[in-house]
């Protein structure tokens, strides 16, 4: 069921031409260089120190790396990151 | 923007101790706050920034996640208001300073006396002196410049007019001199005529012929002297004097015997009370009753900062217990009494020179609890009355 009203997602974006983001539960994360990440969409923060703050999804978990990040603005679904970044990887649930 | 509008609602910077930060602060976003500056500084310890107005759902939730929060300290004008209210000596100082400020701004500070010879200037400086109006004095309790006016217009001859503008926290006198013209210049041609009628005691004719002699009764009208020197002749001068006539008035009084006269011992009872906009608020001496009959007095002061008149006002009154008390007479007295205030008002209709010779009583008689009074003055005064020839051309 689950998967099926994915589909329908998917192809209603596609076929309307919308963001994905909006469409599919999908964070937006956007970074200026490698100085500020800007997440919006996220559900959670999971963990966060100065080499490592990891992200919660809908379905899955972002980590992103680096060296002595901080949040500037953290709002219920927004999160305002900067620090020198170094990846960003993605874990989706299996 | 949104810096100086967070400044304006205040932040708090907190520092957080415990296992369970992230999931804490998860649950403080889902509630509405907003974090900001957030950075670990040790295991367990992280430092942060919130919004005042979050900190009542920051402090409830730190139970369930069993975090420590202490307060670094807080930021904008909450905070800086807060600081200022303990400050009691700044308190006093701001206070005393809207105290002066008031007192200065209802200080007189300057009198200007414009368009006057030193001479007036140094009386007019003197007078308002003597009216409490002098630099450094307080203008509160002051006589308005209206009032400045007409008593300096009163109490000095000399001045034709005074004009009297307070402006800010000093007055401006602006005075115009008298300037006394010779009237005995006049040469107009004109004859004298009787004002009213009289018997002629002494005619003294300065310039003209005279038309009358003494005991001639004259009418109101008639001339006295005229300014044509010979009879059907062509020259007419300017005709001046004095003819003292002997006059009469009958005054006729009805005076009732009894007289109904309200009296107080003077002894006021005072109240005290505050005026705030449109509303009393009675202070002192609002309890008991009045009885019988009462003439009230009342005062509202007029307290005002640069032409502002403030909303609270000082009022007081006082009231004074009226006494009716009945007087009777006798019809001798009042005949007395009738005959005096006769002779006064009569006086006061006459002029300064003329004076009252005789009075006589043509009638006194009582009736109906009133007395009757017919009196008969005789007065030497002064009748003639100037009337110009106009001079067709």
């Amino acid at each position: 069921m689950a998967k099926w009203q994915q589909n329908i997602r998917a192809w209603i974006g596609r076929y309307f031409d919308l963001p994905s983001d909006v469409m599919l539960d999908l964070p937006r994360i956007t970074t200026i260089g490698s100085i500020h990440v800007y997440i919006e969409n996220h559900t959670g923060l999971l963990h966060f120190s100065e080499e490592e703050i990891r992200i919660q999804y809908k379905r899955g978990q972002v980590r992103i790396s680096g060296k002595g990040l901080g949040i500037k603005m953290m709002l219920k679904e927004e999160l305002l990151l900067e620090g020198e970044l170094k990846a960003v990887e993605f874990f989706p649930d299996q | 923007m949104r810096n100086q509008y967070d400044f304006y609602q205040g932040m708090m910077t907190i520092k957080l101790k415990g296992k369970l930060i992230e999931p804490y602060l998860q649950a403080c976003t889902r509630q509405g706050c907003q974090i900001s500056h957030l950075k670990r500084i040790g295991d367990e310890e992280v430092v942060l920034t919130i919004r005042l107005q979050d900190w009542a759902a920051v402090r409830s939730l730190r139970k369930k996640y069993r975090c420590k929060i202490t307060i670094v300290g807080g930021k904008g004008v909450p905070f800086l208001v807060h600081r200022m209210l303990r400050k009691t000596s700044l308190m006093i100082a701001f206070a005393v300073a809207l105290i002066l400020i008031f007192v200065l701004a209802n200080t007189l500070w300057s009198i200007e006396v414009k368009g006057l010879n030193p001479e007036l200037e140094a009386s007019v400086e003197k007078r308002l002196k003597s009216y409490g109006v002098s630099p450094g004095k307080l203008t509160i309790g002051m006589s308005d410049p209206n009032e400045i006016q007409a008593k300096l217009l009163d109490d000095i001859p000399d001045l034709l007019w005074i004009g009297v503008k307070k402006q800010g926290t000093s007055y401006h006198l602006y005075g115009v001199e008298k300037i006394r013209h010779d009237t005995d210049k006049n040469t107009r041609p004109s004859y004298l005529v009787a004002e009213k009628k009289g018997m002629i005691i002494r005619p003294f004719i300065r310039k003209g012929r005279p038309l009358v002699s003494v005991y001639d009764i004259v009418e109101k009208g008639q001339p006295l002297a005229t300014g044509e020197l010979v009879e059907e002749g062509e020259i007419f001068v300017h005709t001046e004097g004095e003819v003292i006539a002997e006059t009469w008035y009958k005054v006729e009084q009805q005076l009732p015997t009894r007289h109904i006269l309200n009296l107080t011992d003077g002894e006021p009872k005072r109240t005290y009370g505050l005026k705030v906009g449109s509303i009393d608020l009675p202070l002192w001496g609002w309890w008991g009753k009045d009885e019988g009959t009462i003439r009230e007095e009342n005062v509202i002061t007029d307290w005002q900062i640069k032409g502002w008149k403030l909303p609270v006002q000082w009022q007081f009154a006082a009231s004074y217990k009226m006494d009716p008390s009945a007087l009777e007479k006798s019809k001798e007295d009042l005949g007395k009494m009738g005959a005096e205030t006769a002779k006064r008002s009569l006086k006061r209709q006459l002029d300064e020179d003329a004076e009252i010779l005789d009075e006589k009583v043509l009638h006194l008689g009582e009736e109906h609890g009133k007395v009757k009074l017919i009196l008969l003055f005789k007065v030497h005064e002064d009748i003639a009355e100037t009337k110009y020839i106009s001079q067709g051309d």
